[in-house]
């Protein structure tokens, strides 16, 4: 037994801690003349000078030594902590040498996070979501770990520290467009997942009660999901305009070529296959004996669909819905291109002025956006899980 | 109490029963048994109306089925299927009370009849009713499928395969015990199986179907002894003589047999072992363990090396056992006669290869 647990090691947390010290060697902050330019990489050591390189790196090596040897509870709590001291001391480094830099220069210039602190965040989270698994039977250090560098970044954003890192610059100044978009894109997602679930559901349903309807249906569903999103909107230009020039009162509702209305269907036609396909298969592998025990018993249909299909198929129901909704947040940035806006027009923005700061101001919130939806989705299955399937 | 008058069940052209009548009276239990395919599950869910005929008439109690709402038959009607079709959301309480529930019983009078069945079916009640479905074992959940269909106390229970899904050893367990249970209750069944083992020892009457007609429809005894054409003589096979001794319990044939503790002294064995042949040896809870045989004493010998042991479980049959266990396992052991034990395993006599030849004699001679 001491023998087995001297050799356990935390391969996932190796490789994050590998990528952690990689990342040391790399350009850390870059020093542009204006938002535009591509301006200077500077490293570690010119970003952060001698005491923060030497800490960070010596931060790194450190959890690639806890990583390597064992697994143990102190082991994994630690090499959290030590991880989640990365990420803040990356950042509170960097907001504080982001003002260095910009003191002595003219007032067009900014500080862009360069290379190296995106993989040094990104190995720093590789390693903690190890450290998550490894704590499973404790929620309270796994919430601690996993929450605590992200909550301590965000007081850093609302206090001002990371004011001069051009990606912040960009938010405060277009900080109202953000939350106009942040709002487009969040109706955008919502109202189309609502309506898919409206349309998909009974879609479903009708699919498991006639043969007739099964095919065609999974036929098209099949048919849009494979469609590329870009082609689904510029596909919908045609026959909406042409519908809101028949009938011009349709324009009052926003019928139009371009703009909500399109996107909002093209994404509820997206959201239908997982839709449609989780009520499918949710009530179609429920065991026939539980439906034949429930009519034999004396139970009509709706009973038997209200206290039988109804919660043992929920939880599928749900997860084809989760399915759809992260998907929905991906695919709504893409309606940016038709003029519905979302944080999409960031990205579209960025790409076109080469501002890559802007594209990363709309892609991080979209990235948030669709975690948060995905656990809140899996919560709301879980919960909807009847007690009875979640024993074993 | 039920009454099918020639009904027929076709599906386009395919005549699944066949101009089928049959009357079963209150309190018996008839098994619808033959081929896979012959109709018999096709039968029982006509009569509660699962499935309606193409045509004929069922009568229950004397009403005539097509005139009563299907969910309102089916409640007063106990519903058992062989995969049990146990709801997994709900614990094992809630799944026994679906019907009392659709027929608006109080709570208290719910949880009272849950307790009662949960004890019924052998399961303690305070340790299964808060269970869920994938907690039980396979004849847990099949107990209680079988709590559940009893569980407004229908006088009529429609069973198909209820001890289907299960191992040999726990279905003849169960069956045992549903006879029990039977003989308390005293129900009218309809029970479909294609286990003639199972019909014969479960079964007032049994009606073998072929191809959706009524082959023939007597008790066990008669359709054992004379079977009524050459598709009746193959399904109950060559051995029938040998099934017919499955009707019979070894109750009333166990006899007082000599017996010894384990820890005796040679004189008591000797002086237990009288003209004997052997004496069975029992532990200190009464279980067969071995025996001594009269020929190997003698006055030098201790008890310990003259016991031939043997496992309790192996040497013994319970005492709800058929003549055809008991005799089978004589034969298996090449013993002359066998211990016959208790539940508990505790000993109580035994029974000997001539009863089990007497009783085949006087069966053969009841039905010749």
């Amino acid at each position: 037994m001491t023998i087995r647990q001297r050799f356990t090691y935390d391969s996932v947390a190796i490789t994050g801690s590998i990528i952690g010290l990689l990342s040391i060697p790399l350009g850390w902050l870059t020093l542009k003349p204006n938002r535009l330019a591509a301006g200077t990489s500077l490293t570690m050591w010119e970003s952060f000078g001698a005491e923060g390189t030497a800490i960070i790196t010596a931060l790194w090596l450190v959890c690639l030594g806890l990583s390597l040897f064992g697994k143990k509870r102190w082991h994994v709590i630690s090499l959290g902590i030590v991880l989640n001291l990365i990420f803040i001391i990356t950042f509170v480094l960097a907001g504080a040498n982001a003002s260095r830099l910009l003191a002595n220069e003219a007032s067009f210039a900014r500080v862009s996070l360069s290379a190296g602190i995106w993989i040094t965040s990104l190995g720093a989270y590789i390693s903690i979501f190890s450290c998550r698994q490894g704590l499973g039977n404790s929620l309270a250090w796994q919430n601690l770990i996993s929450w605590s560098g992200l909550a301590i970044l965000a007081i850093l954003l609302g206090v001002g520290w990371l004011n001069n890192l051009s990606v912040v610059t960009e938010f405060i100044e277009q900080e109202a467009r953000f939350r106009q978009e942040l709002a487009n894109h969040v109706v955008l997602f919502t109202s189309s997942v609502v309506a898919g679930a409206l349309l998909g559901i009974p879609l479903g349903m009708w699919a498991t009660r006639s043969r007739h309807a099964e095919k065609p249906i999974f036929f098209i569903a099949n048919i849009l999901q494979t469609v590329p999103s870009l082609a689904l909107f510029g596909l919908l230009i045609a026959p909406l305009s042409a519908l809101s020039f028949a009938f011009p009162a349709l324009r009052e509702w926003g019928i139009r070529g371009i703009g909500t209305a399109p996107a909002i269907i093209a994404l509820v036609l997206y959201s239908l296959l997982p839709i449609v396909r989780n009520t499918y298969v949710g009530l179609t592998q429920l065991d026939p004996a539980i439906i034949d025990a429930g009519l034999g018993m004396g139970m009509n249909r709706s009973q038997v669909f209200r206290r039988i299909e109804l919660p043992l198929s929920a939880p599928l129901v749900l997860e084809g819905l989760r399915t759809a909704s992260v998907q929905a947040v991906g695919n709504a940035t893409v309606a940016a291109l038709i003029g519905a806006g979302g944080l999409g027009w960031f990205i579209f923005q960025g790409i076109g002025q080469a501002a890559n700061d802007v594209v990363i101001l709309g892609a991080l919130p979209i990235i948030g956006l669709a975690l948060v939806v995905d656990t809140t989705m899996r919560l709301v299955v879980k919960v909807a899980t009847p007690k009875g399937m979640r024993v074993r | 109490m039920i009454r099918l008058e020639h009904v027929t069940k076709k599906y386009g052209d395919v005549i699944a029963v066949n101009d089928f009548s049959l009357e079963v009276s209150r309190g018996e239990v008839c098994v619808l048994i033959g081929p896979s395919g012959c109709g018999k599950t096709t039968t029982l869910r006509m009569i509660n109306r699962l499935i309606e005929p193409t045509s004929g008439r069922i009568f229950v109690n004397g009403d005539d089925i097509s005139q009563i709402k299907p969910e309102r038959l089916r409640q007063s009607i106990g519903y058992a299927i062989q995969s049990v079709g146990l709801f997994p959301h709900m614990t094992v309480a809630a799944n026994i009370a679906v019907v009392p529930e659709l027929l608006g019983w109080r709570k208290e009078r719910i949880a009272r009849r849950t307790e009662e069945l949960l004890r019924l079916v052998g399961l303690n009640p305070k340790e299964y009713a808060g269970k869920y479905v994938s907690q039980l074992s396979g004849g847990e959940a099949q107990r209680i499928g079988v709590a559940r269909a009893l569980a407004a106390d229908p006088p009529l229970l429609l069973m198909d395969e209820p001890f289907g899904a299960v191992d040999p050893l726990t279905r003849q367990r169960l069956q045992t015990q549903f006879v029990r249970i039977q003989q308390e209750l005293k129900k009218t069944i309809i029970l479909v199986t294609h286990d003639l083992d199972e019909a014969i020892r479960m079964a007032d009457r049994i009606a073998i179907m072929q191809a959706g007609r009524l082959v023939q429809y007597d008790t066990p005894e008669v359709i054992l002894s004379k079977p009524a054409n050459k598709f009746v003589l193959d399904f109950v096979g060559t051995d029938r003589a040998l099934k017919r001794l499955s009707r019979i319990g070894i109750g009333k044939f166990v006899k007082p047999a000599p017996s010894v503790k384990a820890d005796a002294s040679i004189r008591e064995v000797m002086l237990a072992i009288g003209g004997c042949h052997s004496v069975w040896v029992l532990d200190e809870d009464d279980r067969p363990i071995g025996w001594i045989d009269a020929a190997s004493i003698h006055k030098e010998a201790t008890v310990g090396e003259l016991i031939v042991r043997g496992d309790t479980d192996e040497i013994s049959v319970v005492n709800y056992a058929t003549l055809r266990d008991a005799l089978s396992r004589m034969l298996g052991l090449g013993f002359k006669c066998i211990p016959v034990v208790d539940e508990r395993k505790r000993f109580i006599g035994e029974i000997t290869l001539g009863d089990v030849e007497a009783a085949t004699v006087e069966v053969e001679e009841n039905h010749a």
